[in-house]
């Protein structure tokens, strides 16, 4: 057997004619998120089984029909693993059909979450998941309600969504995303959000961790992607928030309406369509306007870009307007000004 | 030796195991997952544990998939992943010592 596993650039355009049609050939369709690509070759050179990775996830795997039971699915993870490994990434997820997800199984992988019919989410740890769900700080009664929030940065508008669930709900999970994303760094925009949601004492602050819209589960919330591809992440994205409500007892989820970023508003009408499915209502709150204008984060980010940010002030609650004017946010705000589109697409 | 950082020594092939650790909390923590657990799976902890305990290893999270590696390729595997989480493979690797 001299079958060869080798990585395929992506300037090797014959070699990525044949992933693509390996994975046609298999019905995967091809993630438009990849950062590593590798493949085994038979004799004639003809791909023969394909791997892809993007940050910390393994996709987009597909092993030639004839070939399959010789165990080439089995090098390609391998190798993947040790690609993720290299990276510094030693928690590593992986997307498959769900008919395939019990030779992931066998390859150490665990279920996360699935979305009928079209897809599995697996980690390589067991029990990850259930020790995340563990390690959150648990309210004292259910009947919670949840906010996942970006806070980039902490604007009066968040302030509002927060204190609306507060009034309805006994506590309120609010999920931090604590993916490092943009120029203004996790710790300050953490920091903003306990500071913006002072006074409100039944909120518990968690940082979002790897489980809710990262890059592993919505990979299409940081680059740009098709509308199907945001509907499917975001539909795997809910199927794992599902279950972090049922294990905290949250019963509905409160979100922003969302005027201006597209990838937030399919966001949102999948979520107002899958949530109740999982026992969790879906409520929509219009968005906070002062002196006539919607308060939004990308209009925030574009007034600093701009080098306006006091027509913005309006928007901000003190310890956010505070931070901008610091020479702390010195550095962070020249990152803001430097970038070519401050507002998320 | 102190695991100070992730690796991974192994493969899922038939026949190998693939062996990835982490900096522990005080205790050995072994996830295992084998082909052959029903028939060797006592086995396969005790050489495991064994090896680790001879490199003086006593805090790591290990998850090992085996595959029916015998015991000496279980053996090699998590010594180089234990050299590897400690930066050792560039260093001097204890030939005739631990590793023996």
């Amino acid at each position: 057997m001299a079958d060869t596993l080798s990585t395929i650039s992506p300037r090797e355009t014959r070699a990525q004619r044949q992933v693509d049609a390996l994975l046609e050939r298999e019905g995967i369709r091809r993630d438009a998120h990849i950062d590593y690509t590798c493949g085994i070759f038979d004799d004639d050179w003809r791909l023969i089984a394909t791997g892809s990775c993007y940050k910390n996830t393994i996709r987009c795997l597909a092993v030639s029909g004839e070939h399959q039971g010789e165990g080439l699915l089995n090098r390609v993870v391998s190798h993947l693993t040790q690609v993720q490994f290299e990276r510094g990434n030693s928690h590593v997820f992986l997307y498959t059909k769900p008919k395939s997800a019990r030779f992931f199984g066998d390859l150490g992988f665990s279920e996360i979450a699935r979305v009928e019919g079209r897809v599995v989410f697996m980690e390589n740890r067991r029990g990850g998941f259930a020790a995340y769900l563990r390690a959150l700080e648990r309210a004292p009664q259910d009947g919670c309600a949840a906010v996942v929030m970006n806070a980039n940065p902490f604007t009066l508008g968040h302030r509002r969504l927060v204190e609306t669930a507060a009034a309805r709900h006994p506590f309120v999970h609010l999920f931090l995303l604590s993916e490092e994303a943009g120029p203004i760094p996790f710790a300050v925009r953490r920091r903003l959000v306990q500071e913006g949601i002072a006074g409100l004492d039944n909120v518990l602050l968690h940082d979002s961790g790897p489980y809710i819209i990262s890059s592993a589960t919505f990979p299409s919330y940081f680059l740009k992607g098709e509308d199907d591809a945001i509907r499917a992440h975001a539909a795997l994205d809910i199927a794992v928030f599902a279950q972090i409500a049922a294990a905290l007892g949250i019963t509905t989820r409160f979100v922003g309406d969302e005027p201006t970023s597209r990838v937030t508003a399919l966001y949102n009408e999948v979520m107002a369509r899958d949530l109740p499915a999982h026992g969790v209502d879906c409520i929509i709150i219009p968005r906070l306007a002062v002196n006539g204008r919607t308060v939004s984060a990308s209009t925030v980010r574009q007034a600093i870009h701009d080098g306006a940010p006091d027509s913005v002030a309006d928007m901000l609650p003190e310890s956010t307007r505070r931070y901008f004017a610091s020479a702390e946010a010195k550095p962070v705000v020249r990152a803001i000004r430097a970038m070519d589109d401050p507002k998320h697409y | 030796m102190e695991v100070k950082k992730p690796a991974v020594a192994g493969t899922l092939e038939s026949s190998d195991a693939q062996v990835m650790i982490e900096p522990g909390d005080g205790k050995i923590d072994l996830s295992l997952q084998s082909s052959v657990m029903n028939q060797y799976g006592r086995q396969i902890k005790a050489t495991i544990l064994e090896t680790l305990a001879r490199l003086e290893v006593t805090s790591a999270k290990l998850t090992v998939v085996d595959k029916g590696a015998l015991d000496c390729t279980l053996k090699a595997r998590v010594e180089c992943a234990v050299f590897r989480s400690c930066d050792a493979s560039d260093a001097n690797i204890p030939w005739g010592g631990a590793v023996r």
